[in-house]
């Protein structure tokens, strides 16, 4: 085997795009006709690739959504491997269209509706049954063990695992309808 | 309609809306999340001819459609708790199959098609993670009645949807939760945790006894001491106006003797069954605890590997010891008090009435203002004291957490860092147990303010009224002897809502294992092999752990009794899942798994997993000696066949020079052996089970080659004449196989002989030029 086929072998087999910064100044984003988000980027020697669509990743969700966003092809047959495309370190410096544009989709990907208002919660065979009211829209969800998935989090906010691996939140339990905090009261 | 859903109703209402025809459609999936991701109750459905798919809100009745001739490559983009179908939007219609043409050439152009630049990702639907798996589903079925696959109601893929329970048969009515509603114990928890009380109702019944007949003792002397010791026999005699006597009755010397002699009888009888109470008690508490550990840890042992790869150790531990002695304490410490303590209350403030109703009326004002007290306060209480608990927890984890890892802390000379973090930690847990304090120093003084005041204001109004001869002062005295007893209930009632609640939620953790139906269980009909011949078939096995995450997809192979193979592939491409699969540690998704014929779910799991052994890189010795682990599977071994196993593994020697010989004892706290060591004693282990069918899984992957080689010879040993699944990232450890097997995504990309695959320039071709390279460049130094 010459070198260069083994090269040619090895980049089959480990190719790994390198990851860009991106800036406003080399990075493009818009919505895509299907309504998702497209990225068109100038590399450092000037070509220019185009990716149809894009999957925003927060490094911090949690503690620091606005900071270190990784921008990921999607993982698909068709669309690419998953692998990152370019990494955002303050989404802020961008301008206020495009971090609109990245933020909706990173809010639908992180998504945790609010609770506003419950309003009933049985509990039968061990399995507590919510009627929720949240930002997102009346829900009910079924959760087991409200004792381990009902979560306090650091800053006093609760956070709720159903069944499924559905989250919800309450930013201040203090805060929500007497009601609905009666009825949760004896988890927290 | 396919039974992907429980009902369509709703989908019915909406199509009539549309006036369509619902025998026009073949498949549909609910979801409960619109595309802007709210909750909104949605279908999609696929057309029996396979050409249009439709989307309806159920809001408003609408419909879209989207043409199958365009649109294709439907997945799921698995966000957190959100999961978006897309699917690939074309300008031209998707190629069709020619006449005659080769599936694999199809396959190309198809491939070709779809990477095509002019295609747009567009959104079909999304919803939450509770409908994740029939999302799956309903891809797998459209993407099969594309192809022109007919799917009949009977398809294995909706097996997972129905599964049933195994005591009746009936199927669950909801998936997710697996409770039958005709098995389901409908006792209350607590009337249902007396069952383990059952064997002790003798014990049960003396405690109940001795504390009915010490608590009509304690009520009993207050009136003996004050209306009889003092009114009858220390009080002179005294007439009321009609010249009835009241006092002094029995005023003579040899009475003081006689009730004193009563009282202090009582006391003694009092200490007596006192006694005999906490032995019933300790006899029938202890054994309860016993009992109830061993439930919980057999029913444990019972429950597939999934279960405990979904809770930590340290939960499971807790279950056992914290929750069962939590719920024993109930019944001992609990119940047993509140009977008491209702009978006590119930028998003073009679009491208390019959005395002197006036007097009760002022003890009785004080009680609203500290029920208000301990409503207000109590949960308080309760909530700061859940901080103390969650905090100290988390303590105890930290603690665990940098013990464990102390190796890396010394090597990363964190000491002080550690230090610092436990300070931390312990002083969150200082400031909550002080703010607990605080808080029930504040409750109890003025509690007791409150009764203190109330007691003297009786000894106030129950003076005027001896003065005023309404009342004899051994009265009053009986009178405050049993005010003081008034307040003990109400305390307990006040803590016993509490103790409730706890003793619950323990309780429920508690069934909740109990309960737990094991994923993977013996069907009914299961035979047990006596012989394996070891012949392996799999048909069509799909598998996923998680529903986005196919692992396998539709592998079919053969392999012979006695065939060596081996399997390739990258890190991740499901070569273990094939041995997790073989075990019966999880069951195949769809399609079916048999050895020498029979489907592996048909078959005794016991008599299963006594046929395969297991040898891989992840090694667990447990805490005994070296023979004992050497025959865990096979206790009734003898020494000899220890011995020889040993031998044929290689183990024999080192096990020799150890001072102690096979009697050395391995585990944490005792001897350490190497990586190698260890490896060795456990493919001892499978030898001496003997197995029909052998699994190697990276058995060799952690060695450095003269140990290697070491094991391999053992290895070598081991696998003649079985059917042996060799798995290896480095292709020289499969040098012995017939048959290998490249493994990619999931689907096998190859199988045949080396010099097949080699010819193939395909996958194996890869990963043997570029192993074999980096070996020349080894070896000339490069």
């Amino acid at each position: 085997m010459t070198d260069q086929e083994l090269n040619e072998l090895d980049e089959n087999l480990f190719s790994v795009r390198k990851s860009i910064d991106l800036t406003m100044e080399n990075s493009r984003f818009f919505r895509s006709e299907g309504n998702l988000i497209s990225l068109e980027l100038t590399k450092e020697d000037g070509e220019i690739e185009t990716f149809e669509r894009i999957v925003p990743v927060r490094a911090f969700p949690l503690s620091d959504p606005d900071e270190f966003i990784s921008i990921r092809e999607p993982e698909s047959k068709e669309k690419g491997k998953g692998a990152e495309i370019g990494f955002i370190r303050r989404l802020s410096d961008f301008d206020a269209d495009t971090v609109a544009l990245l933020n909706e989709e990173l809010d639908r990907r992180y998504f945790i509706p609010e609770i506003k208002k419950i309003n009933s919660l049985k509990e039968k065979f061990g399995y507590c049954y919510f009627e929720a009211e949240t930002s997102a829209g009346k829900v009910s969800f079924v959760m087991s063990n409200p004792m381990s998935n009902i979560r306090i989090l650091e800053d006093d906010s609760v956070l709720m695992t159903d069944i499924d691996g559905n989250c919800f939140s309450i930013h201040d339990p203090l805060k929500i309808d007497k009601a609905s905090y009666k009825k949760i009261e004896i988890y927290l | 309609m396919l039974p992907l859903e429980k009902s369509y109703d709703e989908l019915y209402a909406i199509l009539e809306a549309n006036s369509m025809n619902k025998d026009d459609f073949v498949v549909a999936l609910h979801l409960d999340l619109d595309t802007n991701e709210c909750f909104q109750s949605m279908w999609l459905a696929i057309t029996a001819d396979a050409k249009t798919l439709w989307r309806f809100n159920a809001k408003d009745n609408s419909a879209e459609s989207f043409d199958l001739d365009y649109v294709s490559a439907p997945y799921v983009d698995n966000f957190m708790t959100t999961n978006r179908m897309l699917a690939l939007l074309h300008k031209d219609k998707i190629p069709s199959r020619e006449e005659g043409e080769a599936d694999e050439d199809y396959k190309k152009r198809l491939h070709q098609y779809h990477k095509a630049k002019d295609t747009e990702t567009i959104i079909l639907c999304c919803g939450t993670n509770s409908i994740k798996r029939r999302l799956f589903a309903f891809i797998t079925i459209w993407e099969r009645i594309v192809r022109g696959e007919t799917v009949s109601e009977d398809d294995p893929l909706f097996e997972q949807f129905n599964a049933k329970c195994p005591k009746c048969g009936t199927v669950y009515p909801d998936q997710n939760r697996k409770i039958c509603e005709n098995c389901a114990n409908r006792k209350g928890t607590l009337i249902r945790l007396l069952q383990y009380f059952k064997d002790f109702k003798f014990q049960f019944t003396l405690v109940i006894i001795c504390m009915l007949l010490s608590s009509a003792v304690s009520l009993s002397s207050p009136f003996i001491s004050g209306k009889i010791l003092y009114d009858q026999v220390i009080a002179q005699p005294t007439y009321d106006e009609s010249g009835t006597q009241i006092t002094g009755l029995l005023h003579e010397e040899k009475y003081v003797y006689i009730v004193v002699g009563l009282i202090v009888g009582l006391a003694l009888f009092s200490l007596g069954i006192g006694i005999l109470q906490n032995r019933a008690n300790a006899y029938m508490s202890t054994h309860v605890t016993k009992n109830m550990k061993n439930y919980v840890f057999d029913a444990m042992q019972r429950l597939s590997l999934s279960f405990f790869n979904n809770n930590s150790t340290g939960r499971l531990i807790n279950r056992v010891n914290y929750d069962a002695t939590r719920i024993r304490s109930f019944y001992i410490d609990g119940l047993p008090h509140l009977v008491i303590n209702v009978v006590n209350f119930i028998g003073v403030a009679v009491f208390l009435f019959i005395l002197n109703w006036k007097l009760t009326l002022i003890v009785f004002i004080p009680v609203p203002i500290i029920v208000c007290i301990f409503k207000i306060m109590l949960p308080k209480l309760w909530r700061s004291f859940s901080h103390v608990y969650r905090r100290s927890s988390s303590l105890n984890s930290m603690l665990g957490d940098s013990l464990n890892g102390v190796r890396v802390v010394k090597a990363f000379a964190k000491e002080a860092e550690e230090s610092a973090r436990f300070y931390e930690f312990s002083t969150k847990l200082f400031e909550a147990n002080l703010r607990s304090n605080i808080i029930s120093l504040m409750i109890f003084p003025v509690v007791g303010l409150l009764i203190g005041i109330s007691s003297t204001a009786i000894w106030g109004v129950g003076g005027i009224e001896i003065m005023e001869q309404r009342m004899t002062y051994g009265e009053l005295t009986t009178y405050i002897g049993y005010t003081g007893m008034i307040f003990g209930p109400l305390n307990f009632f006040s803590t016993f809502t509490n103790i409730i609640t706890d003793t619950i939620n323990s309780s429920q953790r508690y069934f909740e294992t109990i309960d737990m139906i094991p994923e993977i269980a013996d069907d009914p009909e299961a035979v047990t092999l006596d012989e394996v011949k070891g012949s392996l078939t799999f048909d069509k096995v799909c598998f996923h752990y998680v529903p986005n995450r196919p692992i396998l997809k539709d592998v079919s192979f053969e392999i012979k009794a006695g065939q060596h193979i081996g399997l390739v592939g990258h890190t991740g491409s499901g070569k273990t899942t094939i041995a997790n699969l073989i075990t019966r540690m999880y069951d195949v998704i769809s399609g079916s798994i048999s050895i020498d014929g029979h489907e592996i779910k048909k078959i005794k799991i016991d008599s299963l997993r006594k046929n395969i052994a297991i040898v891989s890189q992840e090694i667990y010795l447990f805490r005994g000696t070296i023979a004992d682990n050497i025959r865990y599977a096979r206790p009734d071994a003898t020494m000899e066949e220890v011995i020889n196993a040993a031998r044929a593994a290689n183990a024999h020697d080192f096990i020799m020079r150890l001072p102690e010989g096979y009697e050395t004892r391995i585990g944490i706290g005792y001897r350490t052996l190497s990586g190698g060591e260890r490896q060795r004693i456990s493919i001892a282990r499978a030898l001496l089970l003997s197995p029909s069918l052998l699994i190697l899984d990276e058995a060799t992957a952690a060695m450095d080659t003269q140990t290697e080689k070491l094991i391999s010879e053992a290895i070598d040993k081991l696998v003649e004449g079985r059917t042996t699944i060799t798995i290896a990232h480095r292709l020289a450890t499969l040098r012995n196989s017939d048959i290998l097997m490249a493994i990619e995504d999931g689907e096998i990309a190859e199988m045949g002989t080396e010099e097949e695959l080699l010819a193939k320039k395909g996958v194996y071709y890869k990963l043997w030029t570029l192993q074999t390279e980096q070996m020349k460049q080894v070896a000339e130094g490069r």
